[in-house]
């Protein structure tokens, strides 16, 4: 199959179709889980889909390292290629990872003015993100300004941000005390929570409607893909 | 010590940079601990001796400290001190001289404080993760300042730096230390400062001692709640400040910081009793080794006498009475007269004699246990290979070697040369794994490969300076590969039938590309599917000869043929005129002929690059990565360090050391080792094949 079609039949459209036409660019999401569950699969997803599309990526994870990262790359790019057939896998993935980037601080060392010190660099080497993942913060890192320089940067980009929040317990009643204040902030807030043998999407906060909506989306623990459920 | 206890056995690391004094501090510990029995002075005075003037000096005065391992007792403990390599290229000798330490001194310079060496050699250590404990020496020198130092480590290296101990005087003035554990002051007296001894703090100092122990115990009490508490009801000891900070060192959260002058002989004595109290026994040392029978499989060597025994080789010496092997017992005991068998080789070899290097003598011994550090002589095998007693089968190091990916011609400048050159290779043969001699049967010239540009290089200069032998280097070549990209049908006779006794084979099937799926080598498959006997069984082998005949020359541009999956299916032959000469010759003609029409496509060797310097060069690392077609993988950012991690052609890496270093004025390092092949880019390859064809204008048969 093309890549093309892939990503036109990707579930990550009924994210967006969900969200209202999805994250939006300049705009800040959060996926809220339990530990194990599926956030930095959630996140790679999120990327592959973009890397299909021609986008580019900067993941950034916090106390992890660069070849823990590219390791859930090539997972999950191998099974989307295994349940779709992809053309040319190995010339795919080649470009694809082209237009990746991981960067990897230690916790204390985050900060918003970090970020944007490397989408500077990046950019300046040919790799402008359209799409920048955050994982493993902790909320002691983040307060409503840093997030606020963070929206703004993504603004400049013309870029989307998703980070990751680790919940305390596998079922989400809403954000983490710690991370409470920072809800009016995001403009989408996601929860993950395994329903049986699947792990299921569910919408908190998307943008101001109050209508949320079902989003009919899952997480296969098996294969690490985002499924339609 | 033969039985001794391991709990006091230290395999300790002295890295420094080259004008931190090293071989005066090794000098002096040797001295005190009774090894040798006069000090003697570096030439110079200053000591800014390049590393190979004071090496010479070793061997003039026919001391060994530069040997690979060196033993020496202080009170009741032992302390093998093992030669830490200067250089910091990524080659699997400088892996196998960390890996059989388990602590390390780092020594500073009081004046210069940190420099680009000693954050690489640092790093490395922390790679590795070796204990370290600090020593700041050169306090006499004029503008000695163990407080900037100290901060050096801290913010430069990163390290939990804590000073335990107060310079009575600097400069001209250094007289000796304060403890600031026992809150003495320690003067060091005796012609040669053989002689510590204990004083009252002197009365100007009190204060400044009594502050910096309060610092001190405030950085130590994190590693231990017992020296909590009792710094809360002031019942602090002495033993209970040694136990937190052994346990911050070991867990590498702290770093001892210790102070003297190793020329003037100040300090050296307590340095040795905190190398004792505070870096790990091999007992507190996890060590990994890889499981032959379970796929190498990761697996634990335990440090107790009574298991299998397993060692390592860890450094090889050419000496005058033959090669002398320098072990590491991880597990188990080995004495005299064993038999123990190489997991490499699969062979057993008989200890005949078993050696503990001392500075300037040997002393045969009968056994020797579990974390020592002894020698074999006339053992051979290669550096790295792993020994047991045959009750288990693992290896301290993975058994795949990887191929090599660049090769260089080399010419010896002169007769005396040529002598030395193949005894120089032989040596690296056997010491690296990964470095290959070979000579071209084509230009007849001694062809060396390896692992990078780098490594080459460093084999190159050992050749020079440890046997004399110049050589002269052709350009660096790198491996490429061939393969075939689609599937082709092929149906190919050789008939050559034209009076006296005739040739007559016919050979059809496919050839197509080995995928990644595929189960079996990745090189080259030959499947046989003849069925009905259209070759006869008997041919069959031939045909698979004839076709793997053709694999070293690939057609394109002469470099070797992989992930080739051949399968017969059909063919011919004659009651009279087949045989197994024909049967190979037609299966050449069946290649020469698929082999265009199979899309063939050549394939370069891409490294994985790691860089690492300090953050502000981030960009330009970058940029270095960027210009040779490399891809970033990406960057971790530490303690105002970036390591960029990526993977770029090796075509392109020529000259990159001094690239780097040009960009990042020399503070960047960089490691690099073969990754993978890939299909190199459409332009490469129509000029590597134009670059073939001017070589050979003419289609060979």
């Amino acid at each position: 199959m093309y890549r093309k079609f892939v990503n036109a039949r990707s579930p990550m459209r009924l994210l967006e179709n969900g969200l209202h036409g999805g994250l939006g660019i300049g705009n800040v999401g959060a996926l809220i889980a339990g530990h194990g569950v599926g956030k930095t699969p959630f996140l790679v997803g999120v990327g592959i889909d973009e890397l299909l599309r021609g986008g580019t990526v900067l993941h950034v994870a916090v106390d992890q390292t660069v070849g823990h990262v590219r390791d859930f790359y090539d997972t999950v790019f191998a099974a989307l290629v295994a349940s779709t057939h992809l053309d040319d896998p190995l010339l795919t993935q080649s470009e694809l990872d082209h237009h990746r980037r991981i960067r990897v601080y230690p916790a204390r060392e985050f900060s918003a003015q970090r970020l944007a010190e490397a989408v500077e660099l990046e950019t300046q080497t040919g790799a402008r993100p359209s799409l920048i993942l955050i994982d493993g913060l902790e909320a002691a890192s983040l307060d409503v300004k840093t997030l606020e320089e963070i929206r703004a940067l993504s603004g400049q980009l013309a870029a989307e941000t998703w980070f990751t929040i680790q919940a305390d317990s596998e079922r989400i009643e809403g954000l983490p005390s710690d991370w409470a204040g920072l809800a009016e902030t995001l403009n989408v807030i996601l929860a993950l929570e395994p329903a049986g043998d699947v792990v299921h999407f569910r919408a908190l906060k998307d943008h101001d409607n109050p209508d949320v909506q079902s989003l009919r989306l899952g997480l296969d623990p098996h294969t690490l893909l985002l499924i339609r459920s | 010590m033969q039985e001794q206890d391991i709990s006091k056995l230290r395999n300790i690391g002295i890295s420094a940079h080259i004008d931190s004094g090293k071989t005066t501090l090794t000098e002096r510990i040797l001295y005190y601990t009774g090894r040798i029995h006069a000090i003697h002075e570096v030439r110079g005075k200053d000591e800014v001796g390049a590393t190979m003037d004071s090496m010479e000096l070793e061997r003039e005065r026919g001391i060994t400290i530069a040997s690979a391992a060196t033993h020496c007792v202080w009170g009741d403990n032992h302390i093998n001190i093992i030669d830490t390599p200067g250089h910091v290229d990524f080659t699997i000798e400088v892996e196998r001289a960390l890996r059989v330490l388990d602590g390390a001194v780092l020594i500073l310079c009081g004046v210069a404080g940190v420099q680009s060496q000693s954050m690489t050699v640092d790093r490395q250590m922390k790679r590795y993760r070796v204990p370290r404990i600090a020593f700041i020496n050169k306090l006499d020198r004029s503008g000695a300042d163990p407080v900037k130092v100290s901060t050096q480590l801290r913010e430069k290296l990163g390290h939990n730096a804590v000073m335990m101990q107060l310079p009575i005087g600097l400069e001209a003035e250094h007289e000796g230390i304060v403890d600031l554990v026992t809150m003495k002051a320690i003067y060091f007296e005796g012609e040669s400062g053989d002689d510590p001894v204990e004083r009252e703090i002197p009365a100007d100092m009190q204060d400044a001692a009594a502050t910096a122990r309060e610092t001190m115990l405030d950085a130590v009490s994190m590693f231990s709640d017992e020296l909590m508490e009792a710094i809360l009801e002031e019942k602090v000891t002495e033993d209970m400040i040694h136990e937190a900070i052994r346990a911050g060192t070991l867990s590498m959260d702290l770093t001892p910081v210790f102070l003297g002058s190793a020329y003037k002989n100040k300090g050296v004595q307590p340095l040795l009793d905190a190398v004792t109290r505070y870096l790990p026994a091999p007992t507190d040392v996890k060590n990994m080794a890889v499981d032959l029978d379970n796929d190498e499989a990761e697996l634990e060597v335990v440090s107790e006498p009574d298991k299998p025994m397993v060692s390592l080789a860890f450094k090889l010496e050419d000496t005058r009475y033959g090669q002398l092997t320098y072990l590491r017992v991880y597990q188990g005991t080995i004495g005299k007269g064993d038999t123990i068998f190489n997991s490499r080789t699969k062979k057993k070899v008989k200890v005949g004699r078993l050696i503990r290097m001392h500075a300037d003598e040997m002393e045969d011994i009968e056994r020797s246990t579990v974390g020592d550090i002894v020698a074999l002589f006339g053992v051979d095998c290669a550096s790295g290979d792993t020994f047991t007693d045959g009750k288990m089968e693992v290896a301290m190091t993975s058994m795949h070697v990887p191929e090599a990916v660049i090769s260089l011609s080399i010419t010896p400048k002169d007769q005396k040369a040529a002598d030395n050159m193949g005894k120089a290779l032989g040596r690296f043969v056997r010491e690296d794994p990964t470095f290959r001699s070979a000579v071209d049967p084509e230009s007849n010239e001694t062809v060396i490969s390896g692992m990078g540009e780098l490594h080459l290089e460093v084999y190159v200069e050992r050749m020079k300076r440890e046997y004399n032998c110049e050589v002269e280097t052709g350009q660096p070549q790198v491996a490429y590969r061939e393969t075939v990209t689609r599937k082709v049908d092929f149906n190919y006779t050789h008939k050559k039938q034209s009076g006296g006794s005739g040739q007559y084979g016919r050979v059809a099937g496919f050839v197509e590309p080995i995928e990644e799926s595929d189960e079996g080598s990745k090189d080259f498959q030959f499947i046989s599917e003849i069925r009905g006997g259209s070759i006869p069984t008997e041919y069959i082998p031939a045909v698979e000869k004839g076709f793997r005949e053709c694999l070293p020359k690939g057609r394109l541009i002469g470099f070797p043929v992989q992930g080739l999956k051949i399968t017969i299916n059909d063919g011919q032959s004659h009651s009279v005129d087949s045989s197994e000469m024909a049967f190979s010759a037609a299966a050449r003609g069946a290649f020469r002929k698929f082999y265009p029409e199979a899309k063939p496509q050549i394939l370069e060797p891409i490294m994985k690059l790691e860089v690492e310097g300090p953050s502000e060069f981030q960009g330009s690392i970058l940029k270095t990565i960027m210009q040779r077609r490399g891809q970033v993988i990406g960057s971790t950012e530490e303690d105002g360090f970036s390591r960029v991690e990526s993977e770029v052609p090796l075509s392109e890496m020529f000259g990159y050391a001094t690239d780097l270093r040009s960009m990042t004025q020399g503070k960047a390092e960089f490691s690099m080792e073969f990754s993978k092949y890939l299909p190199a880019p459409a332009e490469v390859q129509k000029e590597l094949k134009e670059k073939y064809k001017s070589k050979i204008p003419d289609e060979e048969e």
